[in-house]
């Protein structure tokens, strides 16, 4: 992203940080675990709990949680925000703490990185692919009769627009 | 009935089978598919991470671009689908929104008033081309089969914002499976995620997710997978391999359809115009058993 400034970047995630916690009522969240018990994620993972990462919002310990890789585990399936007793929704905040994550240029998982630059320079998150049927054939859209995909005309004037009105959403 | 048919990144660039078996089946049910020029990315999985106002733009941009046709978006994809519904939305609440958004879109010479809405396939399936008139197709209706439906999370979630099906319990992917002559048993695990969308991040926890569920389906006695979104099929007809080293489970192993490549089937379409070859599942005995009806 270009143009950054230091300063709007912090102005920027105080902001989004007081939103995280004053928007979201972590402080109203009794620490039920119904959001843990019911999450597909925490299952599998033991170092993945929803309940713990409002309890650290709670506390205020956003730095942490911004630095830490259990942000990047949820699958936003979003059961957790439809079994919450409170309306506290931890999927929502989750994505509050990864917009403030990459925000700040923390570290975060390069698939998201290559994901929006594919999307700046193509209009799109990926190029057709060559695939292969079970058999080992290869094909591609046109060997299977498919037209080339839609993207935008004129990308110049796309990638221009797209980076101002990123630009223009954070705050000056 | 007319659509803008909006296929989404995924669809596009990899799932094949799912864009062909689309464009075989809806025109033989009086659906016409009108190309969305100059379309990109909604944005949901890859601005939305770092700039919410960025995603909305993108998301918007194609909403507006179907306005310009007066038409209607057809979607395949859960996640584009919940972010065309998520934008049409927070525009019409959202004053300050629609006015930046609104601003951006003038330098296209597009604007967005919401007048066009997307739907996703689901729903053109069941609501507005309906089960009576599909029925009504069926050529080889797919008896003896059991099929677990896999809707997706995003088809009923979240219940804040209205969804395609119900939040509390969903049933028309189950619905629209019976209607092609198989059975559809409800099981436990129909609503768990897939966990395809930490697939490149964690990897070892989305193979798990899919994987268990999966074994669990087989558990049941289904005779396979039947789901309609990109990302779920994705993993789970295209990682069995790894879920059968992960868990060292060779019987994890299980036929995997998008309910379109089935819906052509029993209406009578050959496997290949249906992408079925495209499938790395071991779909083959279930085609044979179908195509034998």
């Amino acid at each position: 992203m270009t143009g950054k400034t230091e300063d709007r970047e912090v102005e920027f995630i105080s902001l989004m940080l007081q939103r995280a916690v004053s928007e979201m009522a972590a402080e109203v969240c009794e620490q039920c675990g119904k959001c843990a018990s019911g999450c597909p994620v925490s299952r599998h993972m033991e170092d993945f709990n929803p309940r713990r990462i409002i309890a650290k919002v709670a506390l205020g310990r956003i730095e942490e949680l911004l630095k830490s890789e259990e942000i990047w585990t949820c699958t936003s399936c979003m059961k957790c925000k439809e079994r919450c007793p409170e309306n506290i929704s931890p999927y929502d905040v989750i994505l509050v703490l990864r917009n403030m994550a990459v925000r700040a240029g923390l570290p975060h998982p390069e698939s998201y990185d290559q994901t929006i630059e594919a999307v700046v320079d193509n209009g799109v998150t990926q190029e057709p692919l060559t695939v292969r049927t079970r058999t080992g054939e290869r094909h591609d859209r046109s060997s299977l009769s498919l037209n080339p995909i839609d993207k935008p005309q004129d990308m110049e004037e796309f990638k221009e627009v797209l980076l101002s009105i990123v630009e223009a959403g954070k705050p000056r | 009935m007319r659509y803008a048919l909006y296929p989404g990144c995924t669809v596009q660039s990899e799932q094949y089978e799912y864009e062909m078996s689309v464009r075989e089946v809806l025109p033989k049910l009086g659906i016409q598919l009108a190309e969305l020029d100059g379309a990109g990315c909604c944005g949901y999985l890859s601005y939305r991470v770092s700039s919410p106002i960025g995603w909305k733009y993108l998301t918007a941009r194609n909403l507006a671009l179907a306005e310009a046709l007066s038409l209607d978006i057809l979607t395949l994809c859960n996640n584009c689908h919940l972010s065309f519904s998520r934008v049409a939305n927070d525009m019409e609440k959202d004053d300050e929104l629609r006015k930046t958004l609104s601003e951006a879109l003038t330098i296209e010479g597009l604007e967005y008033n919401g007048r066009t809405r997307a739907l996703h396939i689901l729903e053109v399936l069941h609501d507005q081309i309906g089960r009576a008139k599909i029925a009504e197709k069926i050529e080889k209706p797919l008896k003896g089969l059991n099929l677990a439906a896999h809707p997706g999370c995003y088809l009923f979630r979240p219940t804040d914002l209205k969804r395609p099906d119900n939040g509390k319990e969903p049933k028309k992917l189950d619905e629209l499976i019976r209607t092609l002559g198989a059975e559809s048993s409800d099981y436990p695990e129909k609503l768990e995620c897939c966990g395809s969308t930490i697939s490149r991040v964690q990897e070892k926890a989305s193979l798990l997710m899919a994987g268990s569920k999966l074994k669990a389906i087989k558990e049941h006695g289904f005779d396979g997978l039947v789901t309609i979104c990109p990302h779920c099929f994705r993993i789970f007809d295209g990682r069995q391999l790894e879920m059968q080293n992960l868990f060292s489970d060779d019987s994890i192993e299980l036929p995997v359809f998008y309910y379109t490549q089935l819906l052509g089937l029993s209406m009578g379409i050959p496997p290949e115009k249906l992408g079925l070859e495209l499938n790395n599942s071991p779909v083959e005995g279930l085609i044979e058993r179908v195509l034998k009806n």
